[in-house]
């Protein structure tokens, strides 16, 4: 099927598939589509359906509480062609560099970090470039609809992604992930999405915010930099806020990127409910401690000023909302922050 | 033209947005200390509530929820910011702040117009 989309730009045509979502179509072929979440919560993809018939698969999703879909409005992401399609789409349209693909994956090594953050991996079909705090969206034939993951790793062909994923009260695909599994189950991936994405040659100093299973996409840029001896020369500041201690994951690698680091790279843990203790430098002498929310504990870091600086923010919305704001009521420029909400 | 009285001239604090209601027709004042600005309450981009996502730092007034950003005094678009503000015309009276008011200043996810207003 053909969709043509009318935007600012002109006019773009691609062909969809009839298994895929629009979203997908136009992004896998190069076209600038608008999205952040790819998943139903943000609203960003929103387009009105000038003419042709579609399917839309997630009719109660979040991101479209202010489509109006008496006029056609839909979520690119949740809808599929049923014929020729003429969409319009409020915004610039390009065309990308990058082009993310589906890939069949395997779920291998599901494995508890807490009581309620969990790690996997997925064994791609064919390798996957992506850049440092790129996501993907995991789909499976069990669960209506996709999920996002920011990867964790960082390499160059890579077969094999790690993720992390937070069990939510009555979350469908982290209680069938969670669940007895039979075998290594089967899924689809769609990626690499994203724009919060680390590049070595920006020459920039990083701030990394993260709230619980937030730190995923902060880990691969993490690995990114120290790979690329990024700290010899630049600074970096990460805030990982957890609720308590209890609630932590990956304190060990974070703190093997701080002792490669020459000193430049800052690691605060921030707890949110509960006080920093001291026994905590015995296990790990590299990370600091803080008690607070993870953007007030950055703000307050940031305040003693620092230039040049990229900030990556990551984790649920609420937490997003209020670091970026704390972000830019520093001063740091809108142009310089970089964020996923997955919602 | 219609000039109606908005708020006193120190109901909104400097660097802060205050929403008031004039018969009907709701109006986001901004302060950015060397002026004000008087706009719809919503980001022209999602339709956020710019009482609740907007901040106001150093003339620039930033909608937090996707950091579409204006500056207030030329109300020149930043970074990635993709549609303009729009904005009454406000002038300063007797320690108040008139607005004048033609018509409800709408974005077009608004407008009941047709759909050749989707890109305006």
């Amino acid at each position: 099927m053909k969709i043509t989309v009318q935007s600012k730009s002109g006019e773009t045509a691609f062909s969809c598939g009839d298994s895929e979502a629009i979203l997908h179509a136009g992004l896998r072929q190069g076209i600038s589509l608008p999205y952040e979440c790819a998943t139903g919560t943000c609203g960003t993809c929103r387009a009105r359906v000038v003419s042709g018939a579609v399917d839309v698969r997630w009719k109660e999703a979040p991101g479209g509480t202010r489509l109006k879909p008496e006029k056609g409005d839909i979520l690119m992401c949740q809808t599929r062609a049923r014929s020729d399609c003429v969409l319009k789409v409020a915004s610039e349209i390009g065309i990308m560099e990058s082009r993310p693909a589906p890939r069949r994956g395997v779920i291998r090594n599901i494995r508890k970090l807490t009581k309620d953050v969990a790690r996997f991996d997925i064994d791609l079909s064919a390798p996957m470039n992506f850049e440092a705090g790129q996501f993907v969206v995991v789909e499976s034939s069990h669960v209506v609809g996709g999920r996002a993951y920011s990867m964790v790793n960082f390499d160059t062909e890579v077969d094999l992604i790690e993720l992390v994923v937070k069990r939510k009260p009555s979350g469908r695909f982290s209680d069938w992930l969670f669940g007895a599994q039979q075998g290594d189950p089967e899924v689809t991936v769609f990626g690499p999405l994203g724009r919060a994405v680390f590049r070595p040659r920006e020459d920039k100093n990083i701030l990394c915010i993260a709230g619980g299973s937030g730190i995923a996409g902060i880990m691969s840029i993490l690995e990114c930099a120290t790979h690329a001896d990024y700290f010899d020369s630049h600074k970096g500041s990460v805030f990982f806020g957890v609720r308590t201690l209890q609630d932590e994951f990956y304190l060990g690698p974070l703190a093997r990127y701080v002792a490669a680091s020459h000193g430049n790279l800052e690691v605060t843990i921030a707890l949110s409910d509960e006080v920093a203790t001291t026994t905590f430098h015995a296990h790990y002498p590299e990370l600091r401690l803080a008690s607070g929310m993870a953007h007030e504990v950055a703000a307050n870091a940031m305040a003693s000023g620092a230039k040049d600086v990229i900030a990556y923010v990551a984790g649920p919305p609420v937490m997003v909302d209020s670091t970026i704001r704390a972000l830019i009521i520093c001063g740091m420029p809108s142009r310089d922050i970089r964020y996923d909400k997955f919602g | 033209m219609t000039w109606k009285r908005l708020c006193g001239l120190n109901d909104v604090a400097e660097n802060a947005v205050g929403k008031f209601d004039i018969e009907g027709i709701p109006i986001l004042l901004v302060n950015y200390g060397a002026g004000y600005r008087a706009i719809p309450p919503i980001c022209p981009h999602m339709e956020e509530p710019l009482e609740e996502s907007g901040v106001v730092v150093r003339c620039i007034l930033t909608c937090t929820k996707h950091l579409w950003a204006w500056k207030l005094d030329t109300l020149e678009m930043q970074g990635e910011t993709e549609k303009p503000l729009k904005t009454y015309e406000i002038k300063q009276e007797d320690g108040s702040i008139l607005v004048n008011i033609e018509q409800e200043l709408v974005y077009e996810f608004d407008a009941e117009a047709d759909d050749d207003d989707f890109f305006k």
